[in-house]
């Protein structure tokens, strides 16, 4: 909060300077990071490599880089991966992403439901979080939009990152408007005909959309709708996939899979694995603080189990679930010019057993280490 | 309670439960769902056709020839008459020999380069070079181990023995099971790796009645063959803020709608519910105690009664003549004889038959473990100072959320306490709230014989139990304790170590082939025998 303050204090005192510098852009000393094993968060992964991070900035990357003299260098003698990315969470904002009085709020923004002091975040930091999407709920035909924020530093990466519609029965009311499918879906077409604000952005396609569905009617009745209106983005709900597979990957849609419980039907597993060998672009939602975090690895451990390969499932926690967010010009991937979120694990980080040594926000120690 | 006069609660919601089973039956327990001989049928038509499967790819041979491949075989003239405890795991006489590179006959000890001899369900011989019996199959592998067991699991147990709320502590989950509405949960938990569990009913009731130990088979639709043990333990549980069943509200409309209703749980409701543990064992023990005064008194009168018969046939004419002198005098004062009483006359009294107590006198004298699932660190100190003085109960916790705070007095009396390792949310306050990750580590590194279990609430977490290990590895505990915990640890508990567990002579051969080490995130589990059957191949995966 004081941050935010003390950059709205800075804007305003140079209000030519658009670039707001960071409260990390203060350190000028370059840190290096070596590793046993880096995962790129592109699916991909180096060996003894070596990252060089300036300013909470990723300068470089690669196998063999010296490390200038006078960097600050840690050796982590295990694997080192970008922050982990939860695809839909209510961290910090219990009870503040639930409008519950109106159900079309095109213009409501998750953003301010932000709470970086929440204790929330050290959980999800505690097991390698570093990003998180605040969707509003999918009780609304349309929510409002998401914000993407990190989980630490109270930063906002995007602060209108896609609008939330409600396409599954979850948006429907027992006494209120709407109470049916047909009466949902034609209010919807009626916002997306006469589209304003952030409807006619995301009719446009230059908003994405996350369109929460359940079952297999509901997944194609969003498609269609997503057709219809030249929508982008991504489905959120996955369990029943696994028999419209075809139809997802022809729509060019990505799938925000639902966090997996323990004792997770095997249909839900099946169908991420199918999607994910389909070329559909996932990402995991977790739903905290309802759910623990480890849920998110854990989802992924399941899927790994059943046949997803361990560095899809890597990627669908990192890089690809950065680009379904929108943001993956700033985290999600450890390449030049990202942000330094950076995560260090004992061992594999799809793999359960392996234990979080140490987490860095924007190139700052924000949990374990040497603190 | 808010319900008005016109709002009519019904507190005691039908029972689904099977009812007090007859005490001490024997086989065959009763099939929680007589509906289901067609699956029964279907089921073993599948069998069938698994066994042909099997068996058209090898010529498997009978007892005969097995005794001929044991007598050529360097060992096997050392076990001639080994005699196998219990029934034999399977029917299937089928003969397999397991080479493995590594075999991990329980954690710490492995043997490089060791084959297993498997015959008639169990293992019949360990040895470096087991030659191949006729007509046995041989398999290879990389690494050999115990399959998993879940000591805290609610698989293949019917919903309403699960839901029943007023078990007695005689009930036996073993009458409510049901092997076959579930069958594909089994076949998953079994690819999983896990073979067996500790199953147990009425996990929301303060008494839960007794479990059972089950094979997780869902071909061994005998239960005489998937059921170890009908009475693995007693359970009991103190300060659940879980529904206690439901209670049925009459709606505007006439309709009924259903309430959950929870559990007072106040520290008081929790005081009272541990007293009611204590006085349960006291009530056990007393029980006990007065079965065997009884018994030592029926003695002692019996010899009495035996000596005073001697010694009446001595001297049998001195007694008549007595006894006639004293009829006759009370004759002549006008008074009625009474015969004179011994103290022998007076049988002792068999002490009342309770089923609930004799249960109960089974755990004061620690024939069966008595599972407790109790969280708040408060309660577990009150329980453990309230069972100090059973000598011979043998408790064991289930959940301890909040264990850590008692692991030293925990440690000292080697009590296990069976870790949950769930991922709950912090929405909710309860029982829960205190539990992390890290407790199962924390519990080992303090000396506590921790175990792993699923929960007991649902039929599908055993199949994750592998997972959730590996996820109480990644929060702080020792890999060679989480294999422990899931094979000999838990086969230990509840006395099953001479059945299931580890890689043993004369054990079931319940056990896996994987192409790595157990709990490791990528290994993969080619091969799971269960009860000396191959119940996951490579095709099934």
């Amino acid at each position: 909060m004081l941050n935010g303050l003390l950059a709205v204090a800075l804007a305003a005192i140079f209000p030519g300077d658009t670039d707001i510098p960071s409260p990390t852009a203060a350190v000028e000393r370059m840190t290096a990071f070596q590793a046993k094993l880096v995962h790129t968060g592109d699916g991909s992964s180096i060996e003894d490599c070596v990252i060089l991070v300036k300013g909470g900035v990723i300068t470089q990357v690669g196998a063999n880089i010296k490390v200038p003299s006078g960097a600050e260098l840690i050796v982590h003698d295990g694997a080192l991966s970008p922050g982990l990315i939860a695809l839909q969470s209510e961290d910090g904002a219990v009870g503040e992403l639930n409008e519950s009085t109106r159900t079309v709020m095109p213009e409501a923004e998750a953003r301010y439901a932000f709470n970086p002091e929440h204790k929330d975040f050290s959980r999800a930091l505690g097991v390698g979080i570093t990003t998180l999407v605040l969707a509003p709920s999918p009780r609304s035909l349309i929510g409002g939009r998401t914000a993407v924020v990190k989980t630490s530093g109270g930063r906002v990466v995007k602060p209108a990152a896609q609008l939330m519609l409600g396409l599954s029965s979850d948006a429907l009311n027992r006494n209120k408007f709407p109470t049916s499918y047909a009466g949902a879906m034609g209010e919807l077409e009626k916002q997306f005909s006469n589209p304003e604000g952030s409807v006619s952005r995301a009719a446009g396609g230059s908003l994405p959309v996350l369109m929460d569905v359940n079952d297999r009617a509901e997944t194609l009745r969003a498609i269609a709708f997503a057709a219809r209106f030249d929508l982008k983005g991504a489905l959120y709900g996955s369990y029943w996939a696994e028999d419209v597979v075809p139809a997802i990957k022809e729509s060019g849609l990505d799938v925000v899979c639902t966090p997996f419980n323990v004792g997770e039907g095997s249909r839900g597993i099946r169908s991420v694995v199918g999607l994910s060998k389909a070329g559909v672009r996932i990402g995991f939602g977790l739903e905290a603080p309802d759910r623990h975090p480890e849920s998110l690895r854990f989802g992924v451990a399941l899927c790994v189990r059943d046949g997803l390969s361990p560095s899809a499932g890597m990627k669908a926690l990192t890089g690809d679930a950065a680009a379904i967010a929108g943001v993956s010009g700033r985290v999600g991937r450890i390449a030049r010019g990202l942000d330094a979120d950076l995560v260090l694990w004992s061992a594999d980080p799809v793999a359960l057993s392996s234990t979080v040594k140490a987490v860095y926000i924007d190139g700052k120690l924000v949990h374990g280490g040497n603190q | 309670m808010t319900g008005s006069a016109d709002l009519p609660l019904l507190s005691d919601p039908p029972s689904y439960g099977t009812g007090r089973p007859p005490f001490q039956c024997e086989f065959p327990i009763a099939i929680a769902n007589p509906a289901d001989t067609n699956r029964l049928s279907l089921t073993g038509v599948t069998r069938v056709r698994r066994i042909k499967r099997m068996r058209s790819k090898v010529i498997w041979s009978s007892l005969v020839s097995l005794a001929c491949g044991l007598s050529v075989s360097p060992m096997g003239s050392a076990f001639p008459g080994l005699e196998l405890p219990g029934a034999p795991a399977s029917e299937d006489p089928a003969v397999y020999v397991i080479r493995a590179e590594k075999l991990i006959e329980r954690p710490g000890v492995v043997h490089e380069n060791t084959s297993v001899l498997i015959s008639d369900g169990r293992i019949l011989e360990i040895g470096p070079d087991i030659a191949l019996p006729d007509g046995a199959t041989e398999l290879k592998g990389a690494v050999v181990c115990a399959s998993f067991i879940d000591p805290w699991s609610a698989l293949g147990v019917d919903n309403g023995v699960l839901a029943d709320t007023k078990m007695a502590e005689s009930a036996r989950t073993a009458d409510g099971l049901n092997l076959f509405d579930v069958d594909h949960l089994f076949q998953e938990a079994l690819r999983a790796g896990v073979t067996s569990a500790r199953v147990q009913g009425g996990w929301q009731g303060k008494v839960c009645g007794l479990g059972a130990f089950v094979r997780l088979d869902p071909t061994l639709n005998d239960p005489k063959h998937a059921v170890l043990l009908p009475d693995a333990d007693l359970a009991m549980s103190v300060g659940h803020s879980v529904n206690r069943g439901a209670t049925f509200q009459r709606m505007g409309d006439g309709t009924f709608q259903m309430i959950s209703g929870d559990r007072p749980t106040d520290v008081f409701d929790r005081v009272s519910e541990i007293e009611a543990v204590v006085s349960s064992v006291e009530a056990g023990e007393a029980y006990r105690r007065a079965e065997v005064e009884y018994k030592f008194k029926l003695k002692e009168w019996q010899e009495a009664i035996a000596e005073k018969q001697e010694e009446l046939e001595d001297d049998f004419k001195k007694a008549k003549k007595d006894r006639d002198k004293k009829v006759k005098k009370a004759k002549e004062d006008g008074k009625e004889h009474k015969e004179s009483k011994y103290k022998e006359d007076k049988k002792p009294r068999e002490p009342k038959f309770n089923e609930d107590k004799a249960a109960l006198a089974r755990v004061a004298e620690g024939e069966i473990p008595l599972v407790v699932e109790v969280h708040r660190s408060s309660a577990i100190r009150n329980l453990l100072a309230g069972t100090e003085r059973f000598s011979r109960l043998r408790l064991v916790i289930a959940g301890g959320s909040e264990a850590l705070s008692c692991a030293e007095d925990l440690a000292e009396r080697g009590i296990p306490v069976i870790v949950w390792p769930s991922l709950r949310g912090t929405t909710k306050k309860d029982e829960f709230t205190g539990a992390t990750l890290s407790l199962a580590g924390e519990l080992a590194a303090a000396g506590v014989p921790v175990l792993l279990g699923s929960g007991g609430r649902d039929a599908d977490t055993t199949r994750d139990l592998p997972l959730l290990a590996q996820l109480a590895v990644g929060h702080g505990l020792e890999k060679e304790q989480a294999l422990e915990a899931l094979t000999i640890g838990a086969a230990r508990a509840f006395d099953v170590a001479d059945r299931v567990g580890s890689v043993e002579l004369g054990k079931d051969a319940d056990l896996l082939i994987l192409d790595g080490m157990p709990l490791e995130p990528f290994t993969k589990i080619q091969y799971v025998f269960c009860g000396g059957r191959p119940a996951v191949t490579p095709e099934d995966n």
